[in-house]
């Protein structure tokens, strides 16, 4: 790889700065390269790869892109790609010793499982019925929790006991809220009524004459509004690392080159001349601590870099919205906003 | 108490515009753009996508406060075009290169699924393409 290459491609790290970070592709930077952006080549050079999907968790690489766009993926699905989550509790009775504020903010973090696209948001409906305030069913879901704690039949009198033994209801589990379907919601939702992604969520403790009576409603809401309403506990990404080695790492060194990498990064083979060296395996696995350029002997022989246009992301899922799903939801978004936008300006040229 | 509303950060106010342009009068070709409830995601996208566009000669933005939920962006271009059309070539090619990405993923997940099921029936299944040199 040349030098320009390596400005152009790569982010360069060395043992006390970090150069060539951000991304020069724009017409005018190189003499003799265009730069211009184009959907052909654009269509030809992005790669996806997916490389782990569990129940709540994608990791997948997206290849070719510029890191503003990439960065504006891992922010919209933070702050702005809608779920559902209890916004409104109406509290009717509660004499546990859990204070209702303290109680309303618990019961707002758990994740409700239900479709947000199924839903519109508070202010829609209020738009399309003429600004009269008011939930409806297109707009709300609303679940019951009504737990009452009473001393266990038949209990023996034991202190050394656990509460669970003692006493009925002792723990106030999401799992005990019960969905009271509305208007055609009960028809529209048969397959996959509303329930909390998780239902061992302890929400509060009760003893004996301690009671709850709470209607909770969910409204359909972004994470800028409230982290309540964010589909991801994480979403992030990474450059992937590529470890250049430019002279040949022989014998001993080699053992201890492999040593400054993660295992897996760095493997010792036998070379034609029956010589141990080292070379890169998987530079997906390394940590990017730059160890081995604490050493002298390294120092001219390897180049730690990154590559610009590969971004490595792990989204995690609340579990609302399953992972894969999560990024085209991402992208549905920016779509609409680049519309809106779109439109606006078409307006405004109309005008004049 | 006198805390502002929520729903401000993303919900246009009553009467405000999405996008308003100023004309520049000092520079010849150059304009300035006010978009409302929009932050660092659209700026930094729409600048970059500017910036890839051999007529625009300057492209940059601001967020003027952190109170105030709105981007101000500044664009020259060249004397054979306005800004208010480079603009509109950049939603153009974003909701292009968007539906190529949506798209692209899509696809991959589909083939990626199919593999999941019918060969593994493990968790986690890796597969690497490297042809990074």
């Amino acid at each position: 790889m040349t030098d320009l290459e390596l400005l152009k491609n790569r982010v360069v790290l060395e043992s006390d700065r970090v150069y060539s970070v951000s991304s020069m592709d724009v017409p005018g930077t190189y003499p003799g390269v265009d730069d211009t952006w184009d959907i052909e080549r654009f269509k030809k050079t992005f790669k996806v790869v997916i490389s782990e999907l569990t129940k709540g968790n994608i990791e997948f690489d997206l290849i070719g892109i510029d890191a503003s766009i990439a960065n504006a993926f891992r922010r919209i699905l933070i702050a702005e790609v809608p779920s559902m989550a209890i916004e409104d509790v109406f509290i009717l009775n509660n004499t546990s010793i859990m204070h209702d504020e303290v109680l309303a903010h618990r019961l707002g973090l758990i994740p409700i499982k239900a479709d947000p696209n199924d839903f519109s948001f508070r202010w829609e409906t209020a738009q399309k019925n003429g600004n009269t305030q008011g939930p409806t069913d297109a707009d709300t879901i609303v679940f019951k929790l009504q737990v009452k704690c009473t001393n266990k039949k038949g209990a023996p009198k034991d202190d050394s006991l656990e509460p669970s033994e003692l006493y009925d209801n002792s723990s106030v589990y999401s799992g005990q809220m019960i969905w009271s379907p509305q208007g055609r919601q009960e028809e529209f939702f048969k397959n996959s009524p509303p329930r909390p992604v998780y239902d061992d969520i302890l929400i509060t403790k009760l003893r004996p004459n301690q009671e709850i009576d709470l209607e909770l409603h969910c409204v359909k809401g972004i994470g800028k509004d409230h982290a309540k309403f964010s589909p991801v506990a994480t979403a992030s990404y990474r450059l992937l690392p590529d470890i250049i080695i430019t002279k040949p790492i022989l014998g001993k060194d080699a053992e201890k080159f492999q040593k400054c990498f993660p295992e897996g990064v760095v493997e010792v083979f036998v070379n034609k001349d029956g010589e141990k060296e080292a070379r890169v395996v998987n530079p997906r696995k390394d940590t990017v601590s730059r160890e081995c350029l604490r050493h002298a002997e390294f120092k001219d022989k390897v180049k730690l870099t990154r590559v610009r246009d590969h971004f490595i992301f792990n989204v995690e899922s609340v579990g609302a919205i399953p992972p894969q799903r999560l990024l085209p939801d991402a992208v549905k978004v920016l779509i609409e906003k680049c519309k809106v936008l779109k439109r606006s300006l078409a307006q405004i040229n109309q005008a004049n | 108490m006198n805390a502002p509303d929520r729903f401000e950060l993303f919900v246009l106010g009553e009467g405000q515009k999405k996008l308003t342009i100023t004309p520049d009068t000092k520079l010849p070709n150059a304009a300035t753009f006010t978009i409302q409830k929009e932050d660092h995601t659209v700026g930094n996208m729409l600048r970059m996508q500017l910036l890839k566009n051999k007529k625009v000669l300057f492209a940059g933005y601001k967020v003027p406060h952190p109170l105030e939920h709105c981007i101000i962006l500044k664009i020259q271009t060249t004397p054979d075009t306005t800004p208010e059309a480079m603009l509109m070539e950049a939603f153009d090619e974003l909701i292009k290169e968007f539906s190529t990405i949506r798209n692209k993923f899509e696809v991959i997940f589909f083939f990626f699924f199919f593999f999941f099921f019918f060969f593994f029936s493990i968790n986690i299944f890796f597969f690497y393409i490297f042809n990074l040199e």
